[in-house]
């Protein structure tokens, strides 16, 4: 046939774009999924339009900062106005919540990422090479694993901010992404285990076998045979990890270790906001912390779901 | 013939929630069971057998079903309108289950003596001490060695055959009335199966209980049961008493099931076997006609439009066939003639492929803190122990033994997925190194594998083309339009249609998995493949096309086979020379056919009276191993088996190492005994069994 043939490459692309849409089709048709899904696309959105969307794109806007207290009128509700209110130093609640979700989304999704990435790889290998290697790194993982995440946080974000580098020094830039650094660190090796112990038993399945009978190397065989079967337990254990470093990077925020005054990282607003002054404006800490709450639990539901969807599917 | 009907199933219809449909698992299911005795069900994977049995007890999934209009009647009760609660006292007492996977039944925290004695104290109202005393009855009567300290065991310290004896108690300690099996015997070698199903019987005779036993084995059925069931894809096709049944068999299916399992010293070159063609139809929406007419040799028009009634023939027996009478008449004679694919020869030797000496492998066991303290070493695991032997190029050799013997080991230190800890493998007259990685692509390219379980053995995220692709690339160095082409070939070869080659292996059964694993293992032309049990895992009307697969392969490629598995009827069908294995040494070596006539080696002829035969009017010379197999951490002294042989002759056993007897003719036994007295002794069980 001299007309266009299906290659197996084409074939086996639309193939896992099938697959793709079966598991979101599978994903959306449980509600609580759906809805903890749809939050995340949500404030995912907001994140990456924000600056677009927020009233006031200036995080450090502040009303007239002579004018009088601050107020939260619900009835009065209309964006451009401060359908949030303000905080004590006047500045647009709203507006600083929306543009918030970045920077969580930046440090909690990149560093998951970034650890997602880093485990697979070292879990990978590890798994399949076995023997000492396994030895020597898996008791480095367990002697990192056996520190508290946010000790660790805490100690790894001390030793990078003490550290004085020149400002606009690709240093400093390491300084200025600490906690998405964190993450990574604090993540990665908890991605390593799970990867390992998912190589660990896909390496016993004898297709594995038939690739070492006909010398595959070691390569080949980590990556074409073996990491496609990981996947499943990846993705899971990725959503579950990402639902942890939001409530890590807040935490961070909150204790004065993330972001800094005064960019809009709703950690750090409702630190801010506590207090004594909490009776003023009580909304100043309310919105940020529902937020966080908000997000938490929309991206648990969608990790629960998609844990599930992946069991189902074997 | 006039016994109480205990269990009567009428009109029974089951069926499962699936992704919002529900699928017809079990369709018009009649059954009469009779005290005393055993009613099998036979049938392949997905015929719906397991459901009719949980329907029977209540106790199906939460998406099944029982449709309205099925009866169930117990001694004259209707089950199916009652509760679970009602249903809890049945179980207790009245109907028990003996489930598959024994391991999986006993609560491995709890002792095995008191989780019967619960049972005793639970349903019968038995006190502490009665129960106690009961538990060690009941485990004398099952043949438990010991039964005093066996109840202070705990699962995990049980072999599988000594689990299954437990669960079996476990069944029949309040003396039910119905006992429903759920292939008992399918995890256990031949010699301890053949010892369980002993025990069934005799059981089932002594309590005059009802039986309903579940198998896909057709040996196990005409060993143990009275009347038979046949299932395929969820209906009845013939039913009736075992022996007419499988005698004269009238309904096409059972013809072919039974034509397609090699018979014991059947060889493949007296022709191939029957094979069922295709695969059973989905559930999801069935043929229209007979369900069983897309693979049946007798189809007519008909057979595709209209469904046929299950009959009653004149001697009490139900069968599902438009054309019963004509085969029954004789008219009709669907048994095709076949050829053999494979040529006789005048001689079998040729020019040796491979050599194997003085193989061994010693697993190292790591040390207890105990023995760490006292500086003792423990004992390896001597898995394999000094094995010779040889592969002719284009030939087979069979390799049996028990599960335990070392021979999936063996096959692991040939290939090289396994590092040896003595011994030479030359191939081809050329030393080749141990460990797998090693080995240069030429060697490699030499010797492929068939692995046992297809299901593990393809990648389910590649293309079947990708998975036959690679090694024509990697090692018969072929290029990437070469190889694609060389693809089909290959599918061609093992009959499957070109456009398998972009699906995933998700999408296939099982015996076509292995096809495609076979076609992949001939990828690089090799001169030798070591086949680990490769049809242990395939329905018996599979298995049998697999078969001939690979007998006119080798025909075809002149390629060697090292044939391992525990089915001794298969091995005998497809080697030429059979090698028997125990504990990890050689006990008797032999061409083919000779292994199936006096004189054997004792073990060998244990292994050969365990197989259940599909034929109920064969009687078994009853020669039983008792026990287990030993720990190959500890090995028996002298004969490494004379701790179960039927024919130990004293303490010559017990001290020296057996020898090896030839006969002259290529045939090699290592016993104390010598041939001649063997083949007396044996020839003597023959001829009473002949004259039985």
């Amino acid at each position: 046939m001299q007309f266009f043939t299906p290659t197996p490459t084409l074939v086996g692309l639309r193939r896992s774009l099938k697959a793709v849409g079966k598991f979101a089709r599978e994903l959306f048709s449980r509600p609580p999924t759906a809805a903890g899904t749809l939050t995340v696309l949500f404030f995912l959105f907001l994140a990456v339009f924000g600056p677009q969307i927020a009233p006031y794109p200036d995080p450090n806007f502040q009303k007239n900062p002579s004018q009088e207290a601050p107020t939260l009128n619900l009835r009065e509700f209309r964006l451009g106005d401060y359908p949030f209110g303000t905080d004590r130093l006047g500045r647009d609640v709203f507006s600083r919540v929306i543009l918030g979700t970045r920077s969580i989304f930046r440090a909690a999704g990149l560093g998951t990422l970034i650890a997602v990435i880093v485990g697979t790889f070292v879990g990978l290998f590890i798994g399949y090479q076995g023997a000492w290697v396994d030895e020597i790194v898996g008791r480095i993982i367990d002697a990192i694993l056996a520190i508290p995440a946010l000790l660790l946080a805490l100690v790894i974000i001390g030793i990078i901010r003490n550290l004085n580098f020149e400002p606009n020094s690709w240093q400093s830039e390491v300084a200025d992404n600490a906690v998405l650094i964190v993450i990574a660190i604090v993540y990665a090796p908890i991605v390593a285990r799970v990867v390992r112990s998912a190589t660990l038993e896909i390496k016993s399945r004898q297709f594995v076998e038939a690739a070492q009978i006909r010398g595959e190397s070691p390569l080949y065989i980590i990556f074409r045979e073996i990491f496609p079967s990981v996947i499943p337990a990846l993705v899971v254990e990725g959503a579950l990890r990402f639902s942890y470093a939001i409530f890590l990077v807040a935490s961070l925020g909150f204790l004065g270790f993330g972001a800094r005054p005064p960019s809009p990282d709703w950690g750090l607003m409702v630190s801010e906001n506590r207090g004594g002054l909490y009776a003023l404006t009580p909304w100043a800490l309310e919105y940020p912390a529902g937020a966080i709450a908000l997000l938490v639990i929309g991206v648990n539901l969608m990790s629960d779901g998609i844990k599930r969807t992946v069991q189902k599917s074997g | 013939m006039d016994k109480e009907i205990l269990l009567h199933v009428e009109n029974l219809n089951v069926s499962y929630r699936v992704n919002g449909g529900w699928l017809r698992a079990v369709r018009d299911f009649h059954a009469q069971i009779r005290r005393g005795d055993i009613c099998g069900i036979v049938g392949e994977s997905g015929s719906g057998k397991s459901t009719v049995a949980t329907a029977i007890i209540g106790y199906l999934s939460d998406n099944g079903r029982i449709e309205k209009g099925s009866s169930i009647r117990f001694s004259g009760e209707e089950l199916t309108t009652k509760g679970r609660l009602a249903m809890q006292s049945l179980w207790g007492t009245q109907i028990k289950l003996v489930p598959q996977n024994p391991a999986a039944a006993l609560n491995p925290s709890i002792k095995v003596g008191e989780q019967l004695a619960e049972i005793a104290r639970y349903h019968l109202g038995m006190n502490r001490h009665d129960a106690r005393k009961a538990a060690v009855e009941m485990f004398g009567k099952v043949q438990l060695a010991d039964p005093e300290s066996v109840v202070f065991r705990y699962p995990h310290e049980l072999s599988g055959g000594m689990q299954q004896r437990v669960v079996i108690a476990m069944a029949l300690i309040t003396r039910p009335r119905l006992l429903i099996l759920d292939e008992p015997t399918t995890g256990l070698d031949v010699t301890t199966e053949a010892v369980i199903l002993d025990l069934i019987r005799d059981l089932i005779d002594d309590m005059q209980a009802a039986a309903l036993y579940i198998t896909h084995n057709l040996g196990v059925v005409a060993q143990v049961c009275d009347q038979v069931i046949v299932m395929y894809a969820g209906e009845i096709m013939a039913d009736g008493s075992v022996k007419k049944v499988f005698i004269e068999p009238i309904h096409p299916y059972t013809i072919g099931l039974l034509n397609s399992i090699p018979k014991l010293g059947q060889s493949k070159r007296q022709g191939a076997l029957q094979s069922i063609e295709g695969s059973p139809p989905s559930l999801k929406n069935p043929p229209k006609g007979c369900v069983f007419a897309q693979r049946c040799p007798a189809a007519v028009e008909k057979c595709y439009t209209e469904k046929p009634e299950l009959e009653h023939t004149h001697e009490g027996r139900l069968v599902r066939c438009h054309r019963w009478q004509e085969i029954h008449s004789g008219v009709l004679d669907i048994i095709p003639e076949t050829q053999a694919d494979v040529e006789q020869v005048e001689r079998l030797e040729r020019e040796s492929l491979l050599k194997v000496e003085n193989m061994t492998k010693h697993f190292g066991v790591r040390r207890s803190l105990m023995e760490v303290i006292q500086g003792k070493k423990p004992a390896p695991i001597r898995a394999v122990d000094g094995v010779n032997f040889g592969v002719q190029k284009g030939r087979t050799l069979g390799l049996v033994g028990e599960s335990g013997s070392g021979k999936t080991t063996l096959s692991r230190l040939i290939i090289g997925l396994t590092e040896r800890t003595d011994g030479e493998i030359e191939l081809m007259k050329i030393k080749i190194r141990s460990n797998v990685r090693e080995r240069s692509a030429d060697v490699l390219a030499q010797m492929q594998m068939i692995f046992q379980n297809p299901q593990n053995s393809l990648n389910p995220y590649l293309t079947v083309g990708q998975q036959i692709r690679r090694p024509l690339m990697k090692l018969a160095k072929m290029k990437h339009d070469e190889a694609a082409q060389e693809v089909y070939r290959l599918l061609r070869a093992v009959n499957l249609q070109d456009d398998y080659a972009s699906r995933f292996p998700g999408e296939l059964s099982g015996g076509e998995k292995q096809r495609v694993a076979i076609a992949r293992a001939f990828a690089s032309n090799p001169e030798l493949i070591i086949c680990d049990e490769p049809v242990s895992a395939l329905d018996v009307s599979v298995q049998a096309a697999v078969l001939n697969l690979l007998a006119r392969l080798q025909e075809d490629r002149d390629t060697a086979y090292i044939f391992i598995s525990h089915d001794l009827a298969v091995v005998g069908y497809l080697a030429d020379y059979i090698a028997v294995m125990y504990l990890g040494q050689l006990f008797e070596v032999g061409y083919g056919h000779d292994l199936f006539e006096p004189p054997y080696h004792p073990y060998t002829e244990a292994l050969i009276s365990a197989i259940p035969v599909p034929d109920p009017s064969h009687v078994s010379q009853r020669i039983r191993l008792q026990g287990d197999i030993p720990s190959p951490r500890s090995l028996p002294t002298g004969c490494r088996f004379h701790t179960r042989c039927p024919r130990k002759i004293g303490a010559i056993c017990e001290t020296e190492d057996p020898p090896w007897r030839d006969d002259g003719e290529g045939h090699f036994i290592r016993c104390h005994i010598p041939l001649e007295d063997l083949q007396a002794m044996q020839q003597q069980l023959v001829m009473a069994e002949a004259s039985s």
